[in-house]
């Protein structure tokens, strides 16, 4: 009975995790301009950067999950017209760049080095409203809709129930997860002005992108030349 | 303890001053072999992928490349790349059945014409006999996944898959 | 002021000619192919150039001074190499633009700008990232890829970041256009600015990564003004051209006269970030001796690139992103800035440090800039011989 089990949960997992440790590399380099730079901005210390990627792959799942019950929903994520699926795109590009920007220069004015505690850089808007900024970057690269999440949400549409689709993408997930944990590290580079200047000025940078390449898919031209 | 230093040091200048010397004798022999041993390659959205095939038609061939699969946020579709060679050899007109998947079945159908200036623009039609294949028409060089270019002696038709 | 030490008496000349000696041999037998040459105008460029790098170096020894000599050259290779370059590339292709056939073709010429942006690509998915070729394909692709690579490994080992004072062939514009002026205008800079090649060589990095493409040549380079640029298709293409020609207006030629600072490699290349690293390998550095700095700040004043702040004088060292240009050992009115060589005692024979560094670092300005140079002067003769 035990080994059946086995066997049966080795034949559930091992599709979706197979496929989440093959896309891994592909899901940091796509998250990897909004991660890298704004875990550099946080302040040192392994536990706190931690902490960060903790959250931002949990709000990542939430965004994961949320489009797993959608595709399973409309059928198939290729059941969205790829014009949508642009535009969608195109919409997340935009509030990514705002939401670095925002990060951005928050980080400026939020403690840095001289605070205690696992206290992440939160944005918003008054005191109570904020939230930390791991989270919203997270939630916002989950449900970016980068190619590996497609061929996953293409997959998970088959299965038999809404139960089996958020299962599939939450074994992914953790397939394509065990590649973001090396970044942890980043928590032992020492944090001075020159980093945290250099992760701010990086941030701009490529929000500056991302709202370029938004923009462009909005009003309907070519991103890429 | 800072005789030795001192010592390391001069000898890390002198081999320095050394290595300075070497390098232009060393650099197109060892260096590029070391380098080209790493088992890298260019992109292939740019190069098109390797060949897989030859078809040989009257007085020319179509090399068959295998099929490219962007990468990431790359905004290529993937593609095939098709070399018809020598140019010299081809008709004016060029209308041809090409069996890409070497099943025996054609799987396009590509169409374009030869002009004798090899400065004057390109343009390809192809009608998909197989749906992997997208339509193309009277296209010419503006994406690297669907166009027809000429590259020294040979035309190169890239036909995008549907996705 | 600080009292500055009386004016150093020249080296003898034949001393000078000694030590000038091996810079004139290794000088003749890299440029011998060049005397041999049917053609007469390289004959004649590799004869001046081989004159011209042998007399800079002359001059180095004679004066006890680097930067304005060094200087000279660094121009000369910044305005030469387009005027080459630019040649070869209409009679080869007759346009500026990169045609898609060029690139598809494997034939772009390498720059050493992209080599930091292709390794997390290359890396991750074993894949260039750049539409070259690994070795020589004909037309413009040059020596290819590995080459350009062995050349940048090769004067890395041996000058660190001096490469942006000794081989980078962009670098001399700017330089020259920071010397017309006699002051600069705009005198306060925040120190912050420094930060900017590595925040452009981080975001360039990742999204090279994550595009797939050597994303500071296709968007930020200031040097496809003078050298050659993706051929415009669409609306992107022109895009992308506007914006290499607004910083390179701004960050090469307008900034660097009003400020006379290096401002492209200061506080943007993102390549110039990435060999301040191999500062940190190199066996040569520049220390100040803190028992005769004063400190009067005129090292700070006078480096192009910022890299002399007041803690790190205070410390007897510059700054990683300290180019090895000599400019503030020739502005210390107290010999208190030299060259020193990795594990010796500061301030202790740095002649003898100068002179290995020297030596080093001109030979393969000799090799790199010194065959540019020349193929720029025989591009100019050939329309007159």
């Amino acid at each position: 009975m035990l080994d059946f089990a086995i066997m049966a949960a080795v034949l559930v997992f091992s599709e979706p995790l197979v496929l989440g440790l093959a896309s891994g590399p592909a899901c940091v380099a796509s998250c990897g301009p909004v991660m890298v730079p704004s875990m550099l901005a946080e302040r040192a210390g392994l536990r706190l950067n931690m902490r960060y990627l903790s959250v931002f792959l949990a709000t990542r799942l939430v965004g994961y999950l949320l489009f797993a019950a959608v595709a399973w929903e409309l059928g198939a994520l290729a059941a969205i017209p790829s014009s949508a699926r642009s535009l969608i795109f195109a919409v997340i590009h935009v509030l990514l760049a705002c939401v670095l920007l925002r990060y951005a220069y928050t980080v400026g004015r939020a403690c840095s080095h001289s605070c205690e505690g696992l206290r992440l850089v939160t944005i918003g808007g008054a005191r109570n409203h904020r939230v930390p900024g791991a989270a919203v970057l997270g939630f916002l690269t989950g449900v970016s809709l980068c190619p590996p999440f497609v061929v996953a949400g293409v997959r998970a549409a088959e299965t038999a129930s809404m139960a089996a689709a958020v299962l599939f993408f939450a074994v992914f997930f953790l397939g394509t997860s065990v590649w973001f944990v090396p970044f942890a590290g980043l928590g032992w580079v020492r944090r001075n002005e020159a980093v945290t200047t250099v992760a701010r000025m990086a941030m701009v940078l490529i929000a500056v992108y991302y709202f370029y390449a938004g923009v462009m898919t909005l009003i309907g031209k070519n991103v890429y030349g | 303890m800072r005789k030795l230093t001192a010592k390391l040091g001069y000898t890390g200048a002198g081999l320095t001053v050394f290595a300075a010397v070497l390098a232009p004798f060393l650099l197109y022999g060892v260096f590029t072999k070391g380098f080209s041993s790493l088992g890298l390659h260019v992109d292939e959205v740019y190069s098109g992928g390797p060949k897989v095939r030859t078809v040989q038609a009257a007085s020319y061939t179509i090399d068959i490349h295998r099929q490219v699969s962007p990468h990431l946020f790359q905004s290529e579709k993937p593609f095939v790349q098709l070399d018809w060679k020598p140019v010299s050899s081809l008709p004016p007109h060029v209308s041809e059945l090409v069996d890409i998947e070497g099943d025996g079945k054609p799987d396009v159908h590509v169409s374009f014409d030869v002009p004798k200036d090899p400065k004057a623009p390109l343009r390809v039609n192809v009608e998909p006999l197989n749906p992997r294949y997208e339509a193309m028409q009277n296209v010419g060089k503006d994406k690297f996944s669907a166009l027809i270019v000429r590259v020294d002696d040979a035309i190169l038709v890239r036909i995008p898959l549907a996705r | 002021m600080a009292k500055a030490l009386p004016a150093r008496e020249p080296r003898r000349v034949s001393r000078s000619l000694l030590l000038t000696l091996p810079i004139a041999v290794w000088s003749l037998l890299m440029f011998s192919g060049w005397f041999r040459h049917p053609n007469r105008s390289q004959q004649i460029a590799g004869s001046a150039t081989v004159a011209f790098m042998v007399v800079l170096f002359f001059m180095m020894m004679r004066t006890w001074s680097t930067y304005r000599w060094r200087r000279w050259f660094f121009v000369a290779l910044g305005l030469l190499f387009p005027v080459g370059f630019i040649h070869n590339v209409m009679a080869v292709r007759g346009t500026m633009g990169i045609p898609i056939e060029e690139m598809i073709a494997g034939r772009t010429p390498f720059c050493f700008i992209p080599i930091p942006l292709l390794i997390l690509p290359a890396a991750f998915f074993k894949t260039l990232v750049f539409p070259g070729s690994i070795l020589p394909k004909g037309g413009m692709s040059g020596g290819g890829m590995a080459a350009m690579a062995g050349i940048w490994l090769a004067i890395t080992i041996v000058v660190g970041k001096g490469w942006c004072s000794y081989a980078c062939f962009f670098g001399g514009i700017e330089e020259g256009m920071a010397s017309v002026p006699a002051k600069a205008k705009l005198r306060k800079i925040d120190p912050r600015w420094r930060y900017g090649p590595w925040a452009v060589l981080l975001a360039m990095a990742l999204l090279s990564l994550a595009l797939f493409e050597p994303a500071y040549c296709m968007w930020l380079c200031p040097f496809k003004a003078v050298s050659e640029y993706i051929a415009a298709r669409n609306t992107v293409g022109m895009v992308q051209n506007g914006i290499f020609i607004i910083l390179f207006a701004g960050l090469v030629i307008a900034l660097p006269l009003l400020t006379k600072k290096r401002t492209q490699c200061a506080f943007f290349c993102p390549f110039g970030a990435f060999q301040s690293i191999f500062n940190k390998t190199s066996v040569f550095d520049v220390k100040i001796d803190r028992t005769r700095c004063t400190p009067c700040v005129l090292c700070q004043k006078s480096c192009p690139t910022m890299s002399l702040t007041e803690e790190s004088i205070a410390k007897g060292e510059t700054l990683m992103s300290c180019m090895k240009c000599g400019a503030c050992v020739d502005a210390c009115p107290k010999d208190a800035i030299a060259w020193h060589i990795r594990g010796t005692e500061v301030a202790v024979k740095p002649e003898r440090a100068r002179l290995m560094f020297l030596y080093a670092a001109w030979a393969m300005a000799v090799m790199f800039g010194g065959s540019i140079i020349a193929q720029g002067l025989a591009t100019i003769l050939h329309v007159f011989v």
